[in-house]
């Protein structure tokens, strides 16, 4: 038991610790061996948590002083901090959130000190935390593997001179520490503080780049996360009022009501701009300025997560309340706008971005629906989408250094240029995508969990349809090829690269082929620590709802002969190869796709995808997206209040 | 005549190709598919796809400008396949005998199997001469010398 | 060990596998009868479907490249799971997800050859995609909330036709069929028989064996929407395979009297007419559950 303690508080102190060395120690040796050690080490320790199972801690003073008078300490640099940034920035709007939020906060830790006998644990640490640990520990020190090999070539190719990767990883360090106190925290004002500190690093990290354009994004990331931090301040000052406690696992043990109810809808709008819901999504979309291995961290495995997270963690607090469907409904609507936006979108980080915030939309969603079946699902997206998802992002990043460009037009024929990196990021989307792999898994299960739920059915149908549009258009580009009976030329990767990249690919895969296993061992504990039942189990040939059955080995065996059988069944010869149909105006028979025009001029023939901009635009869109989803936020509020 | 046969008999899917013909047996092409003369009852469509033909129907004479598109379309129709030439301009040159930028006939750049003169060429001779050259598909169907070739 | 029960399973399973495409082969030939007939023309023998698909089968084999090829597999593959897992009554939408795997992997298919034809027309299918699987799944959802549960076993354990419940939601599928079956006015990705649309759409670049595969791939589709169709009255069964029938001679019926629309007014019309009908449909039924009327 001792041990255990150990394990987690290496997972949250040993990164910020090798964050600060790598801040002062600059020389890249240090800093590969130093990152490669630290991934080990915090992949080990999650997976040594979770043998260990659940438990709670509360740490002993250190050195005579409290650990509530460090944590104000804490919260004061951090304020601080904010101050200083904006103050810098001469951002009026900062500095008043930042006033803002330090009042409330002073008035949490001071004037309500003692209103609530607080012997509640620190730490609280269930399946839940858990399975985010070992999505933070594995995905995360991927990215971090990643981010050695792309900052430099990112800094040879920006000429930045002095480096500045230091202050990089210790960014990147520390936000993956925060991220595990987030998740062990139990107490709301620690947990507040890890939030913070994301907000920190992630403001940190968007800047990163030192452009006005990074500077302008991160900026706009820090208001908005400090408007979170308002709301969850306010949220915490009124269930400390009402509820009397501060305790993550006390409020989510019972339904909560009135003042205490308000106070989670404040958490709840918290985690909605940390998981940069609608109508806060444009500072994720901001982030993209920033190098690659930061949006993958974001994107994946840390900051919009840590939202989401704690929506799922309050969410048996207001079971059967009036709050869950209209959480549901806001979480749909963001399901189906993000999923709309996204297939206007040509850049393709910004299509990541939009597919994002519609999963974890889908996640709120879930959260919403609150029932075993659908909290079995959102559990279920965390982990698939964070690994789907971290490929995707360094797949890009990998694939924009090679070819120079992020434009989803510029990847045509990218199979036969980059075969490697097209293939793990092929693997990535249809990891998002087909069935069985597990975000479907997860979507069928929401589906079936929202079957009573109108309104959020309804979205979640829309949603569903529109997402295969924008991401099989996308593969559609990267397929295009001219006729050609060769062999795929296999490029040469830095195995910085190619393990985090093929190792992520591969986790996509095996996770689900092993999803019995992570139902029963991960995601069905996190859900019945909190919930009557498990919601999914996995039966004979698949897994099993109380209301559906997804035979997943069934399906996922067929995938793998059938695609056995296409690769042994297609021959390739050279003399099958026959130029694309033209109107008989090829220039030559085979390999070419250029062809003969008006007085035999050559025209080189060139493809595009459709975006449908006319209709579904960003300018389109967002005229009546962002009100609706500023109205269901302020019902949010409004329900409870009733 | 063995299955495969058969099919390759009932199954004539027709790719129409005009290389400059006056439009007169094109026309008459047309008409075949019109209730009147219905050739879809033999299995035929209309499909203007090389790459889904078997028979090729060609209109109008060979010249310089359209051989070459004439050779792609004819080497883009996977094996086996029969041409058919609709029209005594596509069979000799016709009216466009002698013109400066003649090649002569459609034989001239494909190899033809049957010819259906007359300009312009009625409905019942092009019913005829598709008749014919499913014959033609049929005996080269048959013996697998014909057939290998073909299919080389 | 094999019990008689699996034995009997696998008897049913290898008997749809093979009996599906005979039959959906049959009825895309009575198909193009009926639709000679309409146009007051005699129209190919019924068996046509087979010449074709064995003639193509024997062509010479031609492609553009070969991941254009892998696709064509998984396509018939998922039309084939998805029919089994109707067979074996499983999950609705696990069977709508399945054959939506195949569609996408054909539209990959059409993407993955460098040819303007071939790739609007798998921009089209996508929207094709996007116009039927809001009203598959609503009819999935409708299911679910008349029997209480996904599984296809639970329509045939339930004595009273859906179709009493769902008429609208029945009715719907004219247009989900319409738009598989590539059938005026939804033949906008490509187009059967007579009627060109973009050459042959995201089909053009597919030929011999391979278009055959598709071919069957399309029969199996066939089976499979008439089978759901045939959920509605699934006690008998006969009088669902009676209706599933007749929504198929609509459809018919239909593309002979209307021509093609542009992919805009097909999406208002199945968005609107399709989904939106499907939504009061489901709206009646949250309503009448709600006041005790209906159990479920
Ligand atoms: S043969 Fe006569 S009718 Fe036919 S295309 Fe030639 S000129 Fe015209």
């Amino acid at each position: 038991m001792l041990m255990v303690d150990w394990f987690m508080a290496t997972t949250i102190l040993l990164p910020a610790l090798a964050g600060f060395v790598l801040f002062f120690v600059g020389q890249p040796a240090i800093r590969r061996l130093t990152v490669l050690a630290l991934s080990v080490i915090l992949i080990i320790a999650s997976l040594l948590v979770l043998q260990n199972g659940p438990f709670t801690y509360s740490p002993r003073p250190l050195a005579g002083v409290a650990w509530n008078q460090l944590l104000v300490a804490g919260d004061a640099v951090l304020v601080a901090l904010f101050f200083y940034f904006g103050w810098r920035a001469r951002s009026g709007l900062i500095v008043g959130l930042v006033a803002l939020q330090a009042a409330l906060v002073a008035y949490l830790e001071f004037a309500l000190a003692g209103v609530a006998a607080d012997n509640a644990p620190l730490f609280y640490v269930d399946h839940l935390s858990i399975v985010m640990a070992l999505v933070i520990g594995i995905v995360g020190s991927a990215i971090a593997v990643y981010a050695l090999h792309y900052m430099d070539h990112h800094e040879q190719h920006l000429r930045v001179e002095p480096s500045r990767q230091p202050k990089f990883f210790f960014s990147v360090l520390l936000f993956l520490g925060a991220m595990n106190g987030l998740v062990f925290a139990n107490s709301l004002p620690w947990l507040f503080f890890f939030w913070e500190v994301t907000t920190l690093c992630s403001f940190l990290l968007i800047g990163h780049d030192g452009t006005e354009e990074a500077q302008r994004n991160a900026l706009r990331a820090l208001w908005m996360n400090l408007v979170g931090g308002v709301a969850f301040a306010a949220g915490m000052i009124l269930l400390e009022t009402t509820a009397h406690t501060l305790a993550v696992a006390e409020i989510a043990a019972e339904r909560q009501a009135g003042g205490a109810l308000l106070g989670l809808a404040f958490l709840v709008v918290a985690g909605c701009t940390k998981a940069a819901q609608l109508p806060f999504q444009s500072w994720l979309l901001g982030a993209m300025v920033a190098p690659t291995p930061v949006s993958a961290l974001l994107h994946s495995s840390t900051m919009v997560k840590a939202g989401v997270y704690l929506i799922i963690r309050l969410a048996p607090g207001f079971e059967g309340t009036l709050l869950s469907p209209l959480v549901a409904t806001a979480g749909a609507y963001t399901f189906v706008t993000a999923a709309a936006l996204a297939v206007s979108q040509s850049n393709a980080k910004r299509v990541l971005a939009y597919s994002t915030i519609s999963n974890l939309g889908l996640i709120i969603a879930c959260a919403g629906l609150n029932s075993a079946l659908a909290i079995s699902a959102a559990v279920l997206l965390i982990v698939f989408h964070a690994v789907s998802k971290g490929l995707l992002f360094l797949g890009v990043g990998a694939i924009e250094q090679y070819i120079g460009s992020r434009d989803i037009e510029a990847m045509e024929g990218l199979l036969r240029r980059v075969p490697l990196l097209t293939a793990v990021t092929m693997i990535g989307i249809l990891t998002m995508l087909l069935p069985p792999f597990g975000v479907l898994v997860a979507k069928w299960a929401a589906l079936e969990a929202a079957a009573r739920v109108p309104l959020a059915m309804l979205l979640l149908v829309a949603g569903s349809a529109l997402t295969v549009v924008f991401w099989t258009k996308w593969m559609g580009r990267m397929m295009s090829a001219a006729p050609s009976s060769q062999r795929l030329h296999v490029e040469s990767l830095s195995p910085l690269f190619s393990i985090p990249l093929v190792g992520l690919a591969a986790l996509a895969i095996l996770l689900t082929a092993a999803l019995g296993w992570v139902m029963s061992g991960l995601i069905g504990p996190a859900v019945s620590d909190w919930y009557p039942t498990v919601g999914l189990a996995s039966g004979d040939n698949g897994l099993v709802s109380s209301v559906g059955a997804f035979p997943v080995w069934a399906l996922l065996t067929v995938l793998a002969v059938l695609v056995v059988v296409a690769l042994v069944a297609s021959p390739v010869r050279e003399k099958s190869v026959r130029a694309v149909y033209a109107c008989g105006e090829n220039l030559a028979e085979s390999g070419d796709t250029d062809f003969r025009s008006i007085g035999d001029g050559t025209q080189a023939m060139s493809l595009g995808s459709y975006y449908y901009v006319g209709v579904l635009g960003e300018s389109k869109i967002n005229r009546w997206a962002n009100p609706i989803a500023i109205a269901l936020l302020v019902s949010l509020m409004g329900v409870a209040i009733l | 005549m063995n299955i495969i046969t058969t099919a390759r008999v009932k199954s004539p899917w027709i790719l129409h190709f005009d290389t400059g013909s006056c439009n007169g047996c094109d026309i008459e092409i047309l008409a075949c598919l019109t209730p009147l003369y219905d050739v879809e009852r033999f299995g035929m469509i209309n499909v203007g796809n090389p790459k889904h033909a078997d028979v090729l129907l060609v209109t109008g004479p060979a010249n310089r400008r359209n051989a070459r598109v004439l050779r792609n379309l004819y080497e883009q129709m996977p094996a086996p396949k029969v041409v058919i030439v609709i029209g005594t301009c596509g069979c000799s040159g016709g009216v466009f005998h002698n013109c400066y930028n003649m090649l002569g006939g459609i034989d001239k750049v494909i190899p033809v199997d049957v010819y259906v003169p007359g300009c312009a060429a009625k409905p019942e001779a092009i019913i005829d001469g598709v008749v014919l050259a499913l014959q033609r598909l049929a005996e080269r169907s048959e013996s697998k010398p014909a057939l290998a070739e073909a299919l080389a | 060990m094999i019990t008689p029960s699996i034995a009997l399973e696998i008897l049913v399973t290898v008997f749809a596998l093979v009996v599906a495409p005979l039959a959906g082969g049959l009825l895309f030939g009575i198909d193009r009868k009926l639709t000679a007939r309409l146009q007051n023309r005699i129209g190919p023998p019924i068996v046509q479907p087979f010449y074709d698909f064995i003639k193509l089968w024997n062509k010479d084999q031609i492609f553009a490249n070969r991941s254009q090829l892998i696709y064509v597999y998984v396509h018939l593959g998922a039309a084939m799971a998805s029919l089994v897992l109707l067979v074996w009554q499983q999950d609705m939408l696990v069977i709508l997800f399945t054959l939506a795997l195949g569609g996408i992997s054909l539209v990959l298919g059409g993407f993955s050859v460098r040819s303007p034809y071939s790739q609007i027309g798998s921009q089209r299918e996508l929207l094709q995609m996007l116009a039927y699987e809001p009203m598959l799944v609503l009819a999935a959802v409708g299911f679910y909330l008349v029997t209480g549960s996904f599984l296809v076993a639970a329509v045939f354990a339930r004595g009273t036709p859906l179709l009493f419940e769902l008429p609208v939601i029945a009715l719907s599928f004219v247009l989900v069929l319409g738009i598989k079956l590539r059938k005026s006015p939804f033949d906008i990705a490509a187009a059967g028989h007579a009627h060109q649309e973009l050459v042959r759409g995201l089909l053009t670049e597919y030929s011999g064996r391979y278009l055959a595969l598709i071919e069957m791939a399309h029969w199996y589709e066939l089976l499979l929407v008439l089978g759901i169709i045939s959920l509605f009255w699934a006690n008998p069964l006969v009088v669902g395979f009676g209706l599933s029938l007749l929504l198929y001679f609509l459809v018919i019926l239909i593309d002979n009297a209307v021509a093609r629309l542009t992919w805009t007014s097909m999406l208002k019309i199945t968005w609107s007419w399709g989904a939106g009908l499907s939504v009061l449909n489901l709206a009646a039924i949250y309503v009448l559950s709600y006041l005790g009327w209906i159990g479920g």
